[in-house]
């Protein structure tokens, strides 16, 4: 049609021709695969031809006539006239793919054959060199995976025998935990035994003492003294008001908790009250308090600042050696907090040093020397016999009972670890405990798959935690990400995390660390355990589709 | 404790930032002495006379001298005509102590002289006419009224607030007051000594916050009042975050004219932005009228305009008459002298087209330009662009220009590029070009203080910093830390910072490297109001007072000669965020750091309309947001509207999520993909657009009252816009709706409207005022008007420049006459070729049911595009046939109905080519 045609239109008429009839076996438009061929068949009879939805039927010379007559773009497989339509790269020599119309006849040569655009863009033929060295890397890759199959093999079967070696030893530990049990009534017994007489010679001893006590000249002031502090202190545990301390008024101070296991339970309460339920103020002075005191001021002596002149008193009831202060109004919490930021305003470094010898104090829990416990009054050999006797046995419950604790917290870790997904056989499980870097120009990364992901910088400074383990996020294929969360936080931005992408190699290491998001890093990670050949074979039939 | 403290403060900062911009690090109009100083003329007045016998008249001009009455100052006044019903006036000192500075580089060049003829003087007033317009001045009190054609629309001086502070030396005694303490002056009832001393304590020095203003020259505020006695409405002076139509500041400050850095700005308020364009238009239904206050030093301009509330406007109605005094603006800047431009339209697009023949437009840009951008602070690395990039491809998303934020550069040091981050930058652009795609990278004016960093050695060595008053290079503090600034005012400066993008130097990118200056207000982190000091000493000893505004359009001035060297026959590609009157013809602009809200999306429409009237159509806003993470739903909106601004960038802050269209949940991906394919299928009328642009001075995009005058229900529109007076667009800028109001606007004052044509169905609007359309979330509500053709192109590709062959639809929407018009501007979309001829520029005119083709101008680009499709909507019936007729050949064509619209199959005729169609009914 005269000049008004353009040029590019009459080549594309043209090339559609001679791919029709030349390109293939058989003939048939072009752009359309060869299994889609039979669809694109002039009606006998009338030369029409029905979109492939079904919804109009055109002329059969209007396919491929670059302009869009089919609502699905079926009637353009070779143009880019249809906006939603396919072009068929058939790509002999290498692997047939769809395009979008929209890549045809756009002047980029996108098929490797080069059908997508006419002969005056010039596209080379590629598709041999391509699909000979697609042919070279699919080689490569299934040579990779067989290898690294291999070590996969041995991962799994070290992964069955962590399991099972795991599985064993949580077995022994229960069976350990039943011994330990039995052993810990045996030795709850022979405590109570042994505490009974200790009690018993105390008592007896104490009553010696109080005797002796009262001959001597000093002691009219120091009862008096006990006296007052007892009763300040029976008011304190006297929760109810009614005159009387009871075994469970005792049971909330965890200062008298005696063996430190965490709570004082009845019978510690009761020793206090000496083995009774409950004490009026005159047994409380004479019998309990007696007992309290030494817990109380070891107690406190864990918040005894280091220079015991300047000490200021701080708990209710104080009586140290040289405990003269007593007059002094007691100060609440709060008001230590105040007078020690006032001493710091006045002296910041001395507080700060102090703050952080405090603060050591608290992390070890160990009182300081000075206030260790008064010097303990000597016995007589037996009383002493019976108190080492007692003193033993409750050493020896005390062992049971952090030997439960340690198995205990031995299956806690077992039953961790079994619950961790280290893949369907068992894969994965050996790299839990291994540590893995990767270098660039800042930070040291690392990862220890099943634990966490850190950053730390080259030139110094603190690790920073990017994320803890929480689980795998592959899309498809499951074990082909990790997911790290929870990480420390960013200045004004979220919890740090990371995502671990892996793939296959013979040994392990990350190959790149990225942060495409403020904060949500991105880790390439290869391991044996990734050769999975049957996933490779899901993915490379994901990629035909 | 210092660790506790150390907390707190990061809680302080934490929450400054969460509630935006801090209003205290600016300067209130109370803060700023001249401005209070010039406020106060507004109680007293002032009292200047024209000096009789100092007359002269000219072809074109008229000069004379002023006296202030008050102070015997001697002033002179030039008051020239200039063609196309426009009158410049300056005034300055007679005898200046020493020359103030008048604005250079703004105007496109010497306006073109008009001619005058003096008329009568009687009672003290001389007449001058010019072709339609006329000026009447008057002597005693000194006021010039303009007319065009007989209506007074500009009054000059006729409030009597001309306040010229003369060039005085400084008083021996210093005041005694103390600097800083804002002690009442009780100025109100101050009597004017016999000198002319200025009392303010700002007056010789001031200070604000931490930092203090030497002011070695002292008081030289200049400022004048127009009014607008046909105008009911004043708009334009952008930039700020407000709605189109100016609102009164009797109760607030004045709009503010200063380049400035502003981090989160807040909408709705008269705060300064990054741009400045002292540009200012009257309108009322039947005269439309401009000022051109063309001073480059910081400004603040009162508005006086009835307030609307339903009480004034009942009022008027009731009345028929104004009770207000006319719509008003008072400039007033701080150095320089009066130079104003009086733009007596009559039509509102007459006046914008008058405002674009002083200063200019933008030039056609690149096809690709006007396509979609994808940015973000930042992206990370080669790897990660060229990733966002396939992408695109893989969800099938066109997508033509990456950005590169700074983190590219090696340290902050421009010119330069980060070899760990981006070892092989010609190779990740030449993946990008492959595709027809571009990269953008930005240059920002702050350098880097580092002595082996080349450009700092050679703004050294050469002095080319801007200085300190004591003649040192001033230092400041920005993203590189440490930095200075060179002084683009100096062309040498300008032409070795030009120099630096030849790419024997700049080796590392290629001619397709188009450029992004941010900054350049100038930001300085640790400088007062985050910008410089006002005593930093230009080219030419000008103070940097007189010329703010003015320094990031010498830095595009600067980029645009670099890439025009660069590469001579490439159209230069340059976004800016400071400007000035003028900065349009040299780079585009957005709406600088916005946030993700629903606000700051409707004020990217309103910002945008006032940027184009005032000759800024290239403009666009952040898609999504700069500050902050949009949600899905807010983000689709966005987008949808940015496809129909003119710049079509997303970009974003550095601490925000990723936002590419694929990390959105499918729908949100989809709806993107169809926003900005709706996009690509409308550039061939954005192109035609910004060629007519350049050829005529109209704006792209343009608010109602442009095409729709006589509708005062019109004029305060704007959160709609009209491309052209092609397409009118109302987006979704609301969460959560399912309908919007869309007003049609009345051609007439009797509810008579254009008819419109949804733009998608082809359904037929034919109401005047608020209809209520419904939408979906993919839905862009826009129309095509009755009576106009345009161009499309409807074949998605991935980038804009693989499109150059596609074919084109035309599209013909036919008015109540069945008529239609409408043009198309080709070419190569790249090279200046245009400017010899190498374009096609065909007017398509459709009437009793033919269509034909009329070519303007030469014709000689030879295009391989074609004609596929033409849609013909308005149209009672199918035609029983349809013939074209090519070169005398005729030949029949197939027509369906689709929709609304009859669609005509495959016409098959090539751009260039004229053509007859006709539709034939039996």
């Amino acid at each position: 049609m005269h000049r008004a045609i353009s040029q590019q239109l009459a080549i594309l008429a043209a090339l559609a021709l001679s791919v029709s009839w030349c390109a293939a076996d058989v003939p048939r438009p072009r752009g359309v695969s060869l299994i889609k061929a039979p669809l694109y068949q002039p009606r006998a009879g009338d030369d029409s031809w029905t979109c492939l939805d079904g919804s109009k039927t055109i002329p059969f010379v209007q396919v491929n006539d670059d302009y869009c007559d089919c609502p699905d773009g079926s009637d353009e497989p070779g143009t880019s006239a249809c906006a939603q339509g396919q072009f068929h790269c058939l790509n002999k020599g290498h692997e047939s793919v769809d395009i979008p119309s929209s890549r045809v006849q756009d002047g980029v040569c996108d098929c490797c054959d080069g059908s997508d655009e006419s002969q005056v863009v010039g596209c080379a033929n590629t598709c041999a060199e391509l699909g000979a060295a697609a042919a070279i890397q699919r080689r490569n890759q299934a040579e990779l995976h067989k290898q690294g199959a291999e070590k996969r093999q041995e991962m799994i079967t070290r992964g069955r025998q962590l399991r099972a070696d795991r599985e064993t030893r949580r077995l022994e530990l229960e069976r350990r935990i039943k011994d330990q049990e039995a052993l810990k009534s045996e030795k709850q017994q022979i405590k109570i035994n042994a505490e009974a007489l200790e009690s018993d010679a105390l008592e007896v001893f104490k009553e010696q003492q109080r005797e002796l006590d009262a001959d001597t000249v000093q002691a009219e002031e120091e009862p008096q003294q006990m006296r007052q502090e007892a009763s300040l202190s029976f008011g304190v545990y006297d929760i109810n008001k009614d005159g009387f301390v009871e075994v469970t008024e005792l049971m909330v101070d965890i200062n008298l908790d005696r063996d430190r296991n965490g709570v004082v339970t009845v019978e510690e309460a009761k020793y206090f009250l000496d083995e009774r339920e409950r004490v009026d103020l005159d047994a409380f002075v004479t019998l309990a308090w007696p007992r309290i005191k030494p817990l109380k001021m070891l107690a406190e002596g864990l918040f005894q600042p280091p220079h015991a002149d300047e000490q200021v008193p701080k708990v209710p009831v104080e009586a140290t050696t040289e405990g003269v202060q007593q007059s002094q109004p007691q100060p609440t919490e709060e008001q230590i907090d105040m007078e020690a930021s006032t001493d710091g305003e006045a002296d910041e470094e001395g507080d700060e040093d102090q703050y952080d010898d405090e603060e050591g104090d608290v992390g070890v829990g160990e009182a300081s020397p000075e206030i260790e416990a008064p010097a303990p009054p000597v016995y007589d050999p037996e009383t002493q016999r019976l108190v080492e006797q007692a003193n033993e046995a409750r050493n020896a419950l005390e062992e049971v009972e952090r030997n439960i604790r340690e198995i205990e917290q031995e299956v806690k870790e077992i039953d961790e670890q079994s619950a961790k997904d280290y893949g369907q056989q068992e894969e994965w499980a050996v790299l839990d405990g291994e540590c893995y870097n990767f270098e660039d120009r800042e930070y040291v990364y690392t990862l220890c798959p099943f634990d966490r992901a850190s950053q730390k910088p080259k030139n110094g400074g603190a690790e920073t935690t990017l994320g803890r383990w929480e689980q795998w996020i592959g899309e498809g294929y499951k074990y082909s990400k990790q997911k790290y969360g929870n990480g420390a936080a960013c200045w004004n931005g979220p919890q740090r995390s990371a995502i671990i992408n892996i793939s296959c190699a013979l040994e392990p290491r990350i190959t790149s660390v990225g942060e495409p998001n403020r904060c949500e890093y991105y880790f390439e990670f290869e391991t044996p355990a990734a050769c999975d050949s049957e996933a490779q074979r899901a993915e490379s039939v994901h990629d035909e589709l | 404790m210092g660790y506790g403290l150390c907390i707190v403060a990061i809680a302080c900062a934490l929450a400054a930032y969460s509630s935006g911009v801090d209003p205290n690090n600016f300067k209130t109009c109370e803060q700023s002495s001249f401005c209070r100083r010039s406020r106060k003329v507004q109680s007293s007045g002032s009292k200047y006379a024209l000096i009789p016998g100092t007359l002269n008249s000219y072809t074109d001009s008229l000069t004379g001298d002023l006296v202030n009455k008050e102070n015997h100052h001697l002033f002179s006044f030039k008051l020239e005509a200039l063609a196309g019903s426009t009158f410049r006036l300056r005034i300055d000192e007679k005898q200046p102590l020493r020359p103030r500075y008048k604005v250079e580089h703004a105007l496109k060049g010497q306006p073109e002289a008009g001619r005058i003829r003096l008329h009568t003087e009687t009672d003290g007033e001389i007449v001058i006419t010019s072709e339609r317009t006329k000026a009447v001045l008057h002597g005693d009190p000194f006021y010039i009224d303009f007319y065009e054609h007989d209506v007074l629309v500009v009054s000059v001086n006729s409030k009597n607030w001309l306040y010229f502070e003369h060039l005085r030396p400084k008083p021996n005694e210093p005041t005694e007051q103390r600097e800083g303490e804002q002690e009442d002056q009780d100025g109100a009832v101050e009597t004017p000594k016999l000198t002319d001393s200025i009392d303010d304590p700002g007056a010789w020095e001031e200070n604000f916050k931490s930092h203090h203003d030497s002011k070695p020259y002292g008081p030289e505020a200049v400022a004048l009042d127009f009014s607008f006695p046909a105008a009911e409405i004043l708009f334009g002076i952008p930039e700020h975050a407000d709605s189109f139509v100016l609102k009164s500041t009797s109760r607030t400050d004045p709009y503010r004219l200063y380049n400035l850095d502003v981090f989160e700005y807040i909408v709705d308020s008269k705060m300064a932005l990054y741009g400045s364009v002292p540009v200012i238009y009257g309108h009322g239904a039947q005269r439309t009228a401009g000022v051109y206050w063309q001073n480059a030093a910081e400004t603040w301009v009162d508005i006086q305009t009835a307030e609307t509330n339903v009480v004034s406007s009942l009022v008027n109605f009731v009345s028929g008459s104004r009770k207000t005094p006319p719509p008003g603006a008072h400039f007033i800047s701080e150095s320089g002298i009066v130079d104003a431009f009086i733009m007596l339209g009559p039509k509102p697009i007459d006046t914008f087209k008058q405002y674009a023949a002083l200063t200019g437009t933008h030039e056609l840009p690149q096809l690709f330009s006007l396509a979609y951008h994808q940015s973000r602070w930042n992206y990370n690395d080669e790897r990660d662009v060229t990733a966002v990039s396939a992408k695109f491809d893989e969800y099938n998303i066109p997508m033509d220009t990456m950005w590169l934020d700074i983190e590219y550069t090696d340290g902050k040091r421009y010119f330069t590029w980060d070899k760990f981050k981006f070892p092989q930058p010609l190779a990740m652009i030449k993946n990008l070009t492959e595709l027809g795609r571009h990269l953008v990278v930005i240059i920002d004016p702050h350098i880097k203080r580092d002595n082996g960093y080349f450009f700092h050695q050679d703004c050294t060595e050469k002095g080319y910093y801007v200085k300190t008053r004591e003649g040192n290079d001033y230092e400041g503090w920005c993203w590189p830390g440490s930095a200075s600034y060179p002084d683009f005012f100096n062309p040498d400066v300008r032409q070795y910072y030009a120099s630096q993008f030849d790419l024997s130097r700049f080796q590392t990118v290629t001619a397709d490297v188009m450029l992004w200056n941010d900054m350049n207000e100038p930001s300085v982190f640790n400088g007062p109001e985050i910008t410089a000091p006002k005593d930093l000493v230009h080219y030419g000893n000008w103070e940097h007072r007189d010329v703010h505004n003015l320094y990031g359009h010498m830095h595009l001035m600067g980029t645009f000669a670099g890439l025009q060297q660069r590469d001579p026959n490439q159209r230069p590609f340059i976004l800016t965020r400071a400007h000035f009157a003028g900065s349009q013809r040299y780079a585009a602009i957005w709406t600088g750091d916005n946030l993700a809200d629903w606000p700051h999306l409707q004020h990217s429409i309103k910002m945008c309309l006032t940027e184009a009237v005032a000759g800024f159509s290239f403009c666009g806003a952040d898609v999504g947001g700069f500050f902050g993470n949009p949600d899905a739903e807010l983000l689709e909106r966005w987008y949808q509207t940015g496809a129909f601004l003119p710049f079509f960038r997303a970009h974003a802050h550095i601490d925000t999520k990723r936002r590419e269209p694929w990390l959105y949940p499918e729908r949100t991906r989809l709806v993107i993909q169809n926003a900005i394919r709706k996009r690509y299928s409308y550039l061939p009328l954005w192109y035609t657009a910004f060629y007519e642009l350049e050829k005529t001075g109209a704006p792209v995009i343009r608010p109602l009252l442009t095409h729709y005058p006589l509708d005062k229900d019109a004029f305060g529109i704007d959160d709609q816009l009209l491309v052209q007076d092609r397409l009118l667009v109302k987006p979704v800028m609301q969460q959560g709706v399912s309908k919007v109001d869309v007003y049609f606007p009345a051609i007439d004052d009797k509810k008579n409207g254009d008819l419109w044509y949804d733009a998608d169905t082809y359904e037929r609007q034919e109401r005047v005022g608020y209809v209520s359309v419904p939408v979906t979330e993919y839905k862009i509500p826009v129309w095509q008007r009755g009576g106009s053709i345009l161009a499309k192109k409807e074949r998605p590709r991935r980038s804009a420049p693989l499109m150059l062959h596609d074919p084109y639809t035309l599209i013909i929407c036919l008015d109540r006459n069945g008529r239609a018009a409408g043009t198309l501007f080709l070419d190569d979309e790249k090279s200046y070729d245009y400017r010899q001829g190498q374009y096609v520029y065909v007017s398509y005119d459709f009437s009793e049911n033919q269509l034909t083709t009329r070519f303007i101008g030469k014709r000689l680009y030879e295009s391989d595009a074609w004609i596929e499709r033409i849609v013909i909507a308005g149209l009672e019936r199918v035609p029983s046939s349809v013939g074209i007729t090519v070169n005398g050949v005729k030949q029949n064509l197939e027509s369906t109905r689709q929709g609304g619209a009859v669609v005509i199959r495959k016409p098959n005729v090539k751009m260039d080519v004229d053509f007859l169609l006709i539709l034939h009914y039996a």
